[in-house]
């Protein structure tokens, strides 16, 4: 038996010509596409266990999420409230509810701001290390240590630094003349503390991602610039920034999405407060599904979240698109 | 159950004098036998002391328990939030599981992840749990819900309950927050927490000439005087202010609903409750440490316990140990007394946390007979000699040990809270607390204080803006109002 032209060039000179045996086939060329068709259902049939407990995990929930949406289900009463008399109850209360409305605007200013400073923190301080010597690999390890701390350790180290009685920063402040008011019960600083907190936290994301792509850009083209008087400001606008732009662009995706879930920060923190200035919408969701089991509302809110996470990655995914085309 | 160290008494049988008198005379708790060894007479009296001991060992177990390790090879699944009291217990659980052979997972989060857990839980009538803490605010939920299981059956049957666990011993208002609407009982009290106010500079207060805070007039003055005295502020609170306003809320004459449990329209927006609002506000925003609206309860208590705060209104568990010289500056300096009275009177704070059982539980009885255990007298006594603060049980209230302990510098917090639990009783003002949709109404309270407190909102427009919300957290439960 022959194999089929698709493999014979993947043999060693002088065996695409002999005959072997494969169990599939009684004869060959003509017989090539339905040896293939029987490779792809085989295939297909290889892959239906990795597709159905990846249905199991991943679609079965998010079905029971849209459908427990459209009723008005609560945990204390599970039997009355689970039910589909007006499905798009909880959808139209989210637009009356202000609260929910408000929670929108502090998610957009907590992941838009935070990001940002995120990618400019990451950025600048991989530019700065970005080297071979053995101190800067000593402080890069040092930089990474808040992105492996534990969240809620995280929150808990943040927790101290802004509690004025016991807060270091807030006695060395004042120790200096320059007393700090608390800065998370106050309503136009809590949500700025958060996000200090929350950058602090992730920059090092960014910075591993960039020095990592720092380290891929050939030397050529920046000697060749060097040469031809380029300063350090045409070096990275026009050679460095291109190369790393990319990266930036899935960190910011990355960070974006994860910025949508950010949690014991706030939990921690501020609990949504003072009042409602640092609720985001998934706190919200949360309070809302957890504290008062109003799952449907939940639902709801979490599916709102989930719509806006999907059309924020498609359009981050466009612009890195557009970036690379760019680029090259 | 102090099972291995209950000493031989003239009660426990078949016990032969020699033995008896050994063991009086020593002040030992393990018996020896007198007779030579080897004789029939010494065997028997072996026999005897070994089955007096087994029968001192187990008192007070049920008849059940008192079979060899009648529980073997079965699993409790317990939850509790962490507190004073399941700190205590957690060493003392291998003892039961000693002598009936359970295992017992005791698990204590922290008590909002608690309440969250167990609420999600129990909701579904799931069966993870066997034994469960009855949270106050959630008591009314969880109960009227079918969520728990009576438990009433299992006091009344001897061969669960000795006869000297005495339902009744419990206090009559640590037990009517676990009794469901059909009248039977859901869970067993082990803490009754009542709010009560300190001062814990009390010195500052007397050397200004003040009397222990009356009053709401009194308490305003008070604060006012101390406040920056001896760098401390002048007031304090935990800042889940769903449970530390109300007292003022209702002293002002306002209610969180018109009639609870029958009538729950919320009153968050009457003159009275404004007025209440404006107060308490008044005195975190203007007496308060710099960001007092960010204090938990843990917080709060440390401000007060280092002076840098003090007066302060708060649970008793939490300022009796104000009292403790070994973490507390103030300890000879702090004063206790009961929340302020207002022009409608005096509403103190009572909260009451009881074990219950889940209605999934598939261990109902063993689960059972781990409450008896963890609730019985020999345990709860056993906890305030060890320094529990919160006994819910008369006869631990009014113990020697409990009543020394709780004078502290001529002050009664022991009877202070215990009048502040029979007001509660009395009074019937704690009914808010314990309806179904009390969690969120909690929340937009909680929100419309520190709107207030943090100068966003008057008090006013913040109590009208609760209002609303309150109204809108009904509807979604489905309560017409």
């Amino acid at each position: 038996m022959q194999l089929p032209p698709a493999l014979a060039p993947a043999l060693p000179a002088g065996e695409a010509g002999q005959h072997y045996y494969l169990p599939s086939r009684t004869a060959a060329p003509a017989a090539a596409p339905g040896w293939q068709r029987q490779q792809r259902r085989a295939y297909g049939w290889g892959l239906y266990p990795a597709l159905i407990v990846l249905a199991l995990v991943t679609l079965a929930p998010l079905l029971t999420l849209i459908v427990v949406s459209l009723t008005p289900l609560s945990l204390t009463d599970p039997a009355g409230t689970f039910h589909f008399r007006d499905p798009l109850g909880n959808y139209r209360q989210l637009l009356q509810d202000p609260r929910f409305v408000h929670s929108l605007w502090v998610q957009f200013q907590l992941s838009s701001v935070g990001v940002t400073l995120q990618l400019l923190t990451g950025l600048g301080i991989a530019l700065l290390l970005h080297g071979r010597s053995p101190v800067l690999g000593a402080v890069r390890s040092l930089f990474l240590i808040p992105m492996v701390l534990p969240p809620i350790v995280v929150a808990l180290i943040w927790k101290i630094l802004y509690t004025p009685d016991i807060s270091p920063l807030h006695q060395a402040l004042e120790a200096l003349g320059w007393p700090l008011r608390s800065l998370i019960a106050n309503p136009d600083t809590a949500l700025w503390a958060v996000v200090a907190a929350d950058t602090w936290q992730w920059f090092p994301f960014t910075m591993l991602m960039v020095l990592a792509a720092l380290q891929m850009i050939p030397d050529d083209p920046l000697e060749a610039a060097r040469m031809d008087g380029a300063n350090r400001w045409q070096l990275f606008r026009f050679i460095v920034f291109p190369h790393i732009r990319a990266v930036l662009l899935v960190c910011a995706l990355f960070r974006l999405i994860d910025s949508f879930k950010a949690f014991p920060l706030l939990y921690v923190l501020t609990n949504g407060g003072p009042g409602t200035v640092t609720e985001v919408t998934n706190f919200y969701g949360f309070i809302q599904a957890f504290n008062f089991s109003f799952w449907g509302y939940g639902s709801a809110i979490a599916l709102v979240m989930l719509a806006g996470v999907f059309a924020l990655s498609a359009l981050v995914s466009r612009l890195g698109r557009d970036g690379g085309d760019d680029a090259r | 159950m102090p099972l291995a160290h209950t000493p031989v008494t003239a009660a426990d049988a078949a016990v032969h004098p020699s033995t008896l008198r050994q063991a009086q005379g020593s002040g030992r708790t393990d018996c020896v036998p007198a007779a030579p060894a080897g004789s029939r007479r010494a065997l028997l009296r072996a026999g005897a002391a070994l089955g007096a001991f087994g029968a001192s060992a187990l008192w007070g177990m049920p008849a059940i328990a008192q079979r060899a390790k009648p529980l073997q090879g079965t699993t409790l699944n317990v939850a509790l939030f962490s507190t004073a009291y399941s700190k205590l217990l957690r060493p003392w659980i291998a003892e039961f599981e000693d002598s009936t052979g359970a295992r017992v997972n005791f698990d204590t989060p922290g008590f909002p992840v608690y309440n969250q857990r167990t609420d999600l839980e129990l909701s579904t009538k799931g069966s993870a749990y066997d034994v469960v803490n009855v949270t106050f605010i959630y008591s009314s939920r969880w109960i009227n819900s079918g969520w728990l299981t009576p438990l009433d059956d299992f006091i009344a049957n001897r061969n669960l309950t000795p006869a000297d666990f005495d339902i009744n011993d419990f206090l009559a208002g640590a037990r009517a927050p676990e009794t469901g609407a059909d009248g039977k009982l859901y869970g067993v009290p082990w803490t009754a927490e009542v709010t009560l106010a300190a001062a814990s500079r009390f010195d500052v207060l007397k050397s200004a000439g003040l009397a222990f805070p009356d009053t709401l007039d009194d308490f305003s003055r008070a604060v006012q005087t101390a406040h920056r005295k001896e760098r401390a502020a002048g007031f304090v609170t935990d800042n889940h202010y769903g449970w530390t306003f109300p007292p003022f809320l209702q002293a002002f004459g306002g209610d969180v609903f018109r009639k609870a449990p029958h009538d729950l329209y919320p009153t968050l927006d009457t003159p009275e409750a404004i007025a209440a609002a404006d107060y308490f506000a008044r005195l975190l925003r203007d007496f308060g440490p710099d960001g007092a609206v960010s204090y938990t309860a843990d917080q709060s208590l440390q401000s007060l316990k280092s002076g840098r705060s003090n007066l302060g209104i708060q649970g008793q568990i939490y300022l009796s140990q104000l009292a403790d010289k070994a973490s507390s500056k103030v300890a000879s300096t702090t004063a206790w007394g009961a929340v302020p009275r207002g022009p409608a009177g005096r509403f103190p704070g009572s909260a009451v946390h009881g074990l219950g059982i889940p209605v999934g539980s598939k261990n109902a009885q063993a689960a059972w007979q781990f409450i008896a255990w963890a609730t019985s007298k020999q345990i709860t006594q056993r906890a305030v000699a060890a320094g529990y603060g919160s006994p819910t049980r008369r006869s631990d209230m009014q113990s020697p040990v409990f009543a020394e302990r709780q004078r502290v510098n001529g002050y009664d917090i022991a009877r202070l809270s215990s009048e502040a639990i029979d007001l509660a009783a009395r009074q019937g003002h704690m009914k808010y607390r314990t309806v179904a949709v009390y969690p969120q109404i909690d929340q937009q309270i909680n929100k419309a204080i520190e709107l207030i407190v943090s100068g966003q909102k008057s008090a006013a427009a913040a109590m009208q803006q609760a209002q609303i919300g309150a109204l809108a957290e009904l509807k979604r439960s489905g309560i017409a109002v």
